[in-house]
């Protein structure tokens, strides 16, 4: 009989506890229908939205510059690993689901593109690389790149 | 071929069951570093699956995998008569070749960290020094550069077997220090970092090392009556850094487990991935705690290996990321339950010291 208890009930018990305290918690915090935090930082409601704007620029050795326009955003270089929620980081240049630099003030210079057509988005960071999210959604901005062949770029 | 003979709606059902049982334990906590921008970008505004908001959903699969819990566990009591019999076969093994392993495994995340060999999505290879695991930068904390050499001759050593139980001593100094400068974040690692090292602590070496073979001032082996109650704190360790991960990963994020699934194409044959991703989150809970609990160790270690090994293959990962689990689940995998008293060797080139 006590082999019985501490072979299945006890184990029993421990489960049932377990997965009965998550059964509890885990759609109460579903529920608020968050972003995932260990991708997302969600910035609060009570600070001014964040917006950002860029601009492309061909240079003479073939590569572009990027011009950043943001606004209720400061950039730094210093990066942290559990940012806290202000709208404070860097940004990521992504072209084509890649990522091409990272922009820790508002200009930066990227490597040149290869011919054709080339949408260039920008999405602010957090301090801890967490995309930041506002209200709606994430704060990103785009610019479209055409490289010919052989010619000058618009 | 019972498979095969039965009606295609059993035959799926049984081959999802199989892929779900091999996916359900988890990466660690860098599913993030798998997805690309526009992944990302449209997971901002994925909505949460209604099955992880529903008490009554949870509830019945909880009760659900509570029956199953029970049910493996009076199977397991039935052929622990069997698994005795062929245990002192594998225990064997569990204290040679499966602490290589294990070694070899902490010393490729050693000198990988150190020299930013194995780094995170976005960042150059050799470019950033972490501690221990691929996202603890340690460009990120000023003054705690010197960390990067440390564990290159950490790796050394533990290669080379030398001085190992004192190396692992060393790694779980390494995870307090990542605690207490990373903070919370490296909680998702740690467990699965000390747990390991102090596997290799009881078990010494194993094959192929220098401490075999030359007495070059290790630390001395754990007390006889330490043995076992190290080996639980071990067990339990592990487990609850899985029931941690599901938790904090994968309950509370199912959003990004899904994207995950998607982006790694998961041949789910039809299910929803929502559904995959609750099983799989049941799986990882209920292995953890079984860990923890102390039962059906060998079954939960292996379905660990499978699952890790499994994943990789899927996600297109490096197997590099987990290659603390291997040779820990291997040892748990043999071992079982209870780690076996330290035995004079049976295979040259080892001993107990």
């Amino acid at each position: 009989m006590r082999r019985a208890i501490t072979s299945i009930l006890i184990p029993a018990i421990a489960m049932t506890g377990l997965l009965g305290s998550l059964v509890a918690a885990a759609p109460a915090y579903n529920a608020a229908e968050a972003a995932p935090r260990s991708v997302f930082l969600q910035l609060p409601d009570t600070l001014p939205e964040p917006r950002v704007d860029m601009q492309a620029r061909r240079l003479p050795s073939g590569g572009w510059r990027i011009t950043l326009d943001a606004s209720d955003f400061r950039f730094t270089e210093i990066c942290v690993t559990d940012a806290e929620a202000m709208p404070v980081g860097h940004a990521h240049i992504v072209a084509g689901g890649v990522k091409l630099a990272a922009a820790y003030q508002p200009v930066v210079d990227i490597a040149p593109l290869p011919v054709g057509t080339h949408r260039v988005s920008v999405v602010l960071r957090g301090q801890d690389h967490r995309a930041l999210l506002g209200r709606d959604g994430l704060i990103t901005a785009e610019v479209e790149i055409t490289v010919p062949a052989g010619g000058d770029a618009f | 071929m019972t498979i095969i003979s039965a009606p295609p709606s059993a035959a799926r059902v049984v081959a999802l069951g199989l892929l779900i049982g091999l996916a359900a334990q988890p990466a660690m906590a860098h599913e993030a570093w798998l997805l690309t921008p526009a992944e990302i970008a449209a997971l901002a505004v994925e909505p949460m699956p209604a099955l992880f908001k529903s008490r009554f959903l949870l509830g019945l699969a909880a009760l659900v995998g509570l029956t199953a819990t029970i049910v493996a566990i009076l199977v397991e009591d039935r052929l622990r008569p069997i698994e005795d019999r062929i245990a002192p076969r594998l225990s064997g093994a569990a204290q040679t070749v499966a602490p290589f392993v294990l070694r070899l495994g902490l010393a490729a995340m050693l000198a990988l960290a150190g020299t930013g060999g194995l780094p995170r999505h976005g960042t150059a290879t050799w470019a950033e020094p972490t501690l221990l695991v691929p996202d603890m930068q340690l460009s990120l904390l000023p003054g705690w550069a010197w960390l990067a050499p440390l564990q290159i001759a950490l790796a050394l050593l533990l290669g080379l077997g030398v001085m190992t139980r004192a190396t692992a001593a060393a790694i779980i100094a390494l995870s307090a220090i990542g605690l207490a400068i990373f903070g919370a974040p490296f909680l998702a690692y740690a467990p699965h970092l000390i747990a390991p090292a102090i596997v290799l602590i009881l078990t010494g070496p194993g094959v192929a090392s220098v401490d075999g073979r030359f007495a070059v001032g290790d630390l001395p082996p754990i007390p006889g009556h330490l043995r076992q109650p190290a080996y639980r704190t071990a067990q339990i360790l592990f487990g609850a850094g899985f029931v941690y991960l599901a938790v904090a990963y994968k309950l509370t994020q199912p959003t990004l487990l899904i994207a995950i699934l998607e982006h790694g194409d998961f041949p789910s044959l039809g299910v929803p991935y929502a559904s995959v991703a609750l099983v799989m989150t049941g799986v990882e809970i209920i292995c953890g705690a079984l860990l923890v609990l102390g039962r059906l160790v060998r079954p939960v270690s292996l379905t660990i290996i499978g699952a890790i090994s499994f994943l990789a293959i899927t996600l297109g990962e490096t197997p590099l990321f987990h290659a603390n689990l291997y040779g820990t689940m291997l040892i748990f995998a043999l071992a079982g339950t209870i780690l076996p008293a330290a035995r004079s060797p049976a295979v040259p080139g080892w001993r107990t010291v």
